[in-house]
């Protein structure tokens, strides 16, 4: 069987918080989406830990905005998903749809 | 405005520690999201709220970066930690063995002026911070991105000893004035860890000029 690349848990998260935020994710704007939508706190350091995975993959790439003041003078980082990540979370997707596919998870949890 | 400036401004040594364990080339980025993040806090929420969100975060900051360096290279980071060790053994024990030439060489001049062999005696005891400064930046410069978490596990392995000798020389002879010894024996640790913070330093600066430019 071919060995295929399938996104861990965190990763998969990060990447649709990337795809959702467009071309508005940056460090900032990943965290909050994620602990927004999954009501769980993240820390900045798990977010930029994963980024840097994602993009070590070629999952993921990054561009150094302009410093701002209320950033300290510091740069933004703003991350997008390469076709090589869209394939990677398609394909994850797929895997987890094919598995839960015929289980009742809504209503054994409810 | 100044003032407006001053309450909004991060806890310092959380800033630093987060500097001095992420990544050189993400930690201006990390520390601009933490910096604005507490911005909008600070003014929502009041600035002590703001201070607590911005240690919390610094710190799950630190453990994952910490973790992440052990994690993804272990092997590597066990083999700068133990050629550390070894390196400042050797480094240790070069002033003792300069000494004795000298000693050997010069004996009829130590023996006129003792006082002065006495001052060089206390000496070495500087001789080796310095030496367990250079063995904090030499494994800082080969443990690329991991500088802190190899110099921090090599201070603590060799605080642990100390901890576990001194307290054995206790129990064995009994004399409690043995745990003033502990005081010195933190120092060399302590040194290792500026050696990093030195080596940390400079590479950040030196990634924070090059993306600047």
């Amino acid at each position: 069987m071919p060995r295929r690349d399938y996104l861990g848990e965190f990763e998969h998260i990060v990447v649709l918080a990337l795809l959702r935020l467009e071309d508005r994710a940056y460090g900032v704007t990943v965290r909050q989406e994620i602990e927004f939508r999954t009501k769980r706190e993240v820390s900045i350091g798990a977010v930029y830990a994963t980024l840097d995975r994602l993009e070590s993959k070629g999952y993921v790439k990054s561009r150094r905005g302009d410093p701002t003041p209320e950033r300290g003078g510091r740069a933004k980082r703003f991350f997008r998903v390469t076709a090589k990540g869209m394939t990677a979370v398609n394909r994850t997707q797929r895997a987890l749809q094919k598995m839960a596919h015929g289980l009742d998870l809504i209503g054994s949890f409810s | 405005m100044t003032f407006q400036l001053h309450s909004h401004r991060p806890p310092r040594l959380a800033e630093l520690a987060v500097n001095l364990f992420a990544p050189a080339e993400q930690a201006e980025s990390i520390l601009g999201d933490l910096h604005e993040e507490f911005s909008q806090l600070g003014s929502k929420s009041g600035r002590e709220i703001g201070r607590r969100w911005y240690w919390r975060q610094s710190l799950l900051t630190i453990v994952q970066f910490a973790g992440r360096g052990f994690r993804s290279e272990p092997w590597s980071t066990a083999a700068v930690v133990i050629g550390g060790f070894l390196l400042l053994r050797t480094v240790h024990r070069l002033p003792g063995l300069v000494l004795d030439v000298v000693t050997d060489r010069y004996l009829t001049y130590w023996s006129n002026h003792f006082h002065a062999y006495l001052w060089v005696l206390k000496g070495l005891r500087i001789e080796y911070l310095m030496g367990s400064l250079f063995t904090g930046c030499v494994i800082a410069l080969v443990a690329k991105r991991r500088e802190m978490v190899a110099t921090m596990t090599l201070a603590l392995i060799l605080s642990a000893m100390a901890v576990v000798g001194t307290v054995s020389g206790v129990v064995i002879t009994g004399d409690s004035s043995y745990l003033w010894t502990l005081l010195w024996s933190f120092g060399d640790p302590f040194a290792i860890v500026v050696g990093g913070v030195i080596v940390r330093m400079h590479r950040s600066s030196a990634k924070t000029r090059l993306s600047a430019a």
